[in-house]
């Protein structure tokens, strides 16, 4: 059968978008740690590696052939759960946590990877199990214990904050998927009654970031330090912004992580309100096309996956801004595209090409888009 | 492959279940954009100002305060560089460690917790502000200090100006001290002008000339990190520095009446009688103002305020003690004046005076035999004095010694000074509630009684006899040049005209030349060249019933008030001095040669024409 090309099927949209907020997030970057006077290649340069890096992720995904990605989506996700068990192990530890792994020069964090992995699994499975008119709690017991393992592993560093970003996923594809509304009210309400058991299963610091994000001001030099300075940075700018490179809070190190978890208050001081609301409109853009994707996709694998990518995207990007503006503890979680960090640059830019891979579907039956018909007549 | 797709088109079930998950991604931007908008739109002034709190911190830079000079413009109180050592409370990591350890080089009072507590108050109130935690380090401290750099973050040493007093003991009570602002101070500054550790004047003439002393604070805007570094200057303002005071005292003068006095409790005041001006005020025992400046410790300032002898009260403006024969020669002029007796008339005295069943002596148990005014005045015959108390009764005498500015305020421009009390009928109606008797007349002829005087009083009053009538106000600052640079001079201010008659005066500064070259009882004070007039006084401080005992022989806080009183030359006054020495038994012994020291001094550096031919 006559089939247009890989390329005629390019998912353009999602790469431009990408591009356009890690551009942002290149000259952000630069913002945020021109002052640092760190030995060795500076983190901007880094960036733009890891930003070349992703584009070449980014076409590997989207090239791997047809069904690949859902063939070998299970292989994926015992790898990256093995991975999780070495880096509990054997990995290096920073901050408290034992979160990364070192090739060479380069560390990195296979959560994020497990991210991308326990979607593609979920997807594989919610594919099997779907039938008309919802599943029910039979079903969806065994997707909540294939999230489980990732969990507990990554929970284990301890990173509670990426290993929140599973239940996430799974909640948003257990709504694609069409679990019935009964079954995820259940769960809903498990949730909430889990609160206290959290509780008492977390560690110190994290009891203390929940505590000071409720009251910053309960500790302003230390827990909470973090909060304040961010809304300051964030609120100093104003409508306009105080300018690029013109921002005070990052430069004079008033704000930690200001180039990994806290880019966005640099951004937002230096550039204001209109700078903000353009970023949003480019993250609103993102995920708006993910979720589009979901709905467009003839096969179900890819529905649902694009639906585990678009979520994935969604509590990233949501989780980050609301911590930034002080409506979430402070969790490690970097902005997509934005944050400086390879991981995570590789990990989304990796999600988009299998996003934009898996998307290819969608022209199968329907004969494709004006520009694909002509590439058929 | 194809095989694997299970559904040949779109699930309207899915596509609904992506629209509803796009309802929550629609919504969670929302909620996000209107957080954006409260930050950076509502809110957004205050961020601001937070961000420049941050950002920009106003470090003052204290203006020194402005010199004190005496006559001859040698510096009495001057300006200094001082390492202090400044707190930053918002830097401040661990106030406990950092205060325990600057204990070790720093004289702290351990249990004083002042310190401790300012800089947390602080750290509340006002954090950006430095706080002068202890002045005058020695450089070893200073050393050890910077050595310490790192575990000392919210600590540095700062040069800046501090207050010292080149005469020390000397001028104590004149000058004052200064000390740091204290919180009533702080607000009651009226235009803001004065800040949390500033010096401000506390006692004498750095309080009363504070507003031209003080300078006005300059400051310089830095940018800081978040360690609180200094990153860059936005902007300086520079500081005025405070005016300077010139006064008429003179170090010399001082110095002399100082050592004269030696470790006995006492005032030394002398005055330029035609112009009031203060030439030298000294009370002991006295105190160090440089302590002040460096803080005083809890200690020292006990022992300041618990010392008998007094030493923070200024004597010769703030004590009063009974004149005794020191008043005789304002009798004098009183019976003269009111025409009540003549000079020639003439009493004997026994060594005794009797008046009812009460009887009176004399300081002389023999007596003086036959004597008339000029010989009572210069052998202060006691029995004379009796008589002419009780012929010319307490109100004519009161009201001549309150115009010549006894037992009133003189006006000197010290702060705190206090007046004595001349007793008189109306004051004996009116505060004790009953009539005045004769024996209290008898009294008040020499000295004793209710009557009680500052030695400024009586320094003013002898001035007052000195130019015949001309009461000047005693000041001592002569001028003041301002931190707008303007100059104002305090020219010499006549309070009265006193319409004595100018034979009766002439008659009393004979008398009273007579006490000192007359083989009176004022030998002591006798110049070599210049005709020195003067007056002894011996105060009773307790009656000692039955014999006479001799006042050396008397616990120390029951022996007499030692008085000398004199002006020099004669005929033409340039200079009063007025001594008195408490407890310090006879004033032709114990005061005398202190007004003799000070006027050899006085008249060390001028000459002095022949003395005019007396009976003229």
């Amino acid at each position: 059968m006559s089939r247009p090309s890989k390329w005629a099927r390019m998912e353009w949209p999602l790469l431009v978008n990408a591009l356009a907020l890690c551009a942002i997030g290149f000259l952000n970057v630069y913002s945020g740690t021109r002052v640092h006077g760190v030995t060795g290649t500076a983190l901007v340069t880094k960036q733009l590696v890891w930003i070349l890096l992703g584009v070449g992720a980014f076409f590997a995904v989207f090239l791997l052939s047809d069904g690949f990605i859902e063939e070998t989506a299970n292989g994926f996700f015992i790898a990256v759960l093995l991975l999780l068990v070495v880096v509990l192990l054997v990995g290096k530890v920073r901050g408290g946590a034992q979160r990364w792994i070192s090739i060479g020069a380069f560390n990195f964090q296979p959560s994020e990877f497990a991210k991308i992995a326990v979607t593609f699994a979920l997807a594989r499975y919610f594919s099997g199990t779907y039938r008309y008119g919802g599943i029910g709690m039979r079903e969806v017991l065994p997707a909540i214990g294939l999230v489980l393992a990732p969990f507990l592993l990554v929970a284990l560093q301890p990173d509670l904050g990426s290993a929140g970003v599973f239940l996430f996923i799974l909640a948003g594809m257990s709504v694609v998927a069409c679990v019935r509304w009964k079954v995820l009210a259940f769960f809903a309400g498990s949730a909430v009654a889990a609160v206290p058991v959290l509780w008492y299963f977390m560690k110190e610091y994290q009891r203390q970031r929940v505590l000071t994000f409720l009251n910053p001001e309960l500790d302003p030099l230390g827990a909470g330090y973090h909060v304040i300075q961010s809304k300051i940075a964030v609120g100093s700018g104003g409508i306009i912004g105080k300018g690029y490179l013109q921002g005070t809070q990052g430069s004079l190190r008033f704000l930690p992580e200001q180039h990994t978890d806290f880019a966005f208050a640099i951004f937002s001081e230096e550039w204001g309100f209109l700078g903000s609301l353009l970023l949003l409109v480019l993250f609103l853009l993102l995920v708006y096309r993910l979720f589009f994707l979901t709905g467009r996709s003839q096969d179900r694998f890819a529905s649902f996956a694009c639906g585990g990518i678009a979520v994935f995207f969604l509590t990233h990007i949501v989780i980050n801004l609301a911590m930034v503006c002080g409506l979430f503890p402070v969790v490690g979680i970097p902005l997509p595209f934005v944050s400086y960090g390879g991981s995570s640059m590789l990990t989304g830019m990796m999600a988009l090409g299998a996003a934009a891979n898996l998307s290819r579907s969608r022209f199968t039956f329907q004969g494709g888009g004006g520009k694909v018909r002509r590439i058929d007549s | 492959m194809m095989s694997r797709i299970r559904k040949r088109e779109q699930d309207p079930d899915i596509t609904r279940r992506s629209l509803i998950l796009l309802y929550v991604v629609f919504g969670a931007f929302a909620l996000l954009l209107g957080r954006l908008y409260w930050l950076q739109v509502v809110e957004s002034d205050r961020y601001r100002d937070l961000s420049e709190n941050n950002r920009l911190r106003l470090r003052t830079v204290r203006a020194p305060r402005g010199l004190i000079f005496d006559r001859k413009g040698r510096a009495i109180a001057e300006t200094q560089g001082s390492f202090n050592l400044v707190c930053s409370p918002v830097d401040v990591k661990n106030l406990e460690a950092e205060i325990g350890l600057l204990a070790e080089i720093v004289e702290f009072d351990v249990d004083d917790t002042e310190v401790l507590d300012k800089i947390r108050r602080a750290k509340r109130t006002n954090p950006y502000t430095g706080i002068t935690v202890a002045r005058d380090l020695r450089f070893e401290q200073v050393s050890v200090i910077e050595f310490n750099r790192e575990n000392l973050p919210g600590f540095s040493v700062l040069v800046e100006a501090k207050r010292s007093y080149p005469y020390g003991t000397s001028f104590a009570h004149v000058l004052g001290y200064v000390g740091e602002a204290s919180p009533e101070e702080l607000e009651q500054s009226e235009d803001d002008s004065l800040e949390m550790g500033d010096l401000v004047g506390k006692y004498g003439l750095e309080r009363l000339m504070d507003d031209e002393l003080r300078g006005v604070n300059g400051g310089r805007k830095v940018e800081v990190d978040a360690a609180g570094r200094d990153q860059r200057l936005v902007e300086e303002v520079p500081f005025q520095a405070g005016g300077s005071v010139h006064t008429s005292l003179d170090a010399d003068l001082q110095v002399t009446a100082q050592e004269a006095l030696g470790n006995r409790a006492g005032a030394v005041i002398a005055l330029a009688p035609r112009t009031g001006e203060v030439l030298a005020f000294y009370s002991g025992p006295s105190f160090d103002p440089n302590v002040f400046t460096r803080g005083i410790r809890k200690a020292e300032w006990q022992a300041l305020t618990a010392d008998p002898r007094k030493p923070m009260q200024n004597k010769g403006l703030q004590g009063t003690y009974a004149p005794g024969s020191t008043i005789k020669p304002f009798l004098a002029l009183a019976a003269l004046e009111a025409k009540v007796q003549e000079k020639g008339k003439t009493v004997f005295c026994t060594g005794s005076y009797r008046l009812g069943n009460h009887v009176f002596r004399c300081w002389k148990e023999k007596g003086h035999g036959t004597v008339d005014m000029y010989r009572a005045i210069v052998q202060s015959c006691d029995v004379y004095f009796y008589t002419l108390g009780l012929k010319l009764g307490p109100d004519p005498l009161a009201k001549l010694e309150k115009d010549a500015g006894l037992g009133t305020i003189t006006g000197i421009d010290l702060p705190g000074e206090r007046k004595g009390l001349v007793p008189d009928t109306e004051w004996k109606r009116t505060v004790s509630k009953s009539r005045w008797n004769d024996y209290e007349s008898v009294l008040l002829g020499i000295g004793q009684g209710a009557i009680h005087l500052t030695p400024l009083e009586m320094t003013v009053g002898y001035a007052s006899l000195g130019t015949g009538g001309e009461v000047m106000r005693p000041g001592v600052v002569s001028k003041v040049i301002g931190k707008d640079g303007k100059i104002r001079t305090f020219s010499p201010e006549m309070l009265r005209k006193l319409p004595w008659d100018t034979g009766n005066v002439e008659f009393i500064r004979k008398a009273l030349a007579g006490v000192v070259n007359d083989y009176g009882t004022g030998g002591g004070a006798k110049l070599p060249g210049i005709v020195v007039g003067g007056k002894t006084g011996t105060a009773q401080v307790a009656s000692v019933k039955g014999k006479m005992i001799k006042s050396e022989d008397l616990p120390y806080e029951i022996r007499d008030h030692a008085w000398f009183v004199a002006f020099a030359p004669v005929d033409d006054p340039q200079i009063v001095v007025a001594a008195m020495v408490e407890h310090g038994g006879h004033g032709g012994s114990a005061a005398a040669p202190i007004v003799k020291a000070v006027m050899q001094e006085f008249f060390r550096t001028r000459t002095v024409g022949p003395p005019r031919k007396e009976g003229t």
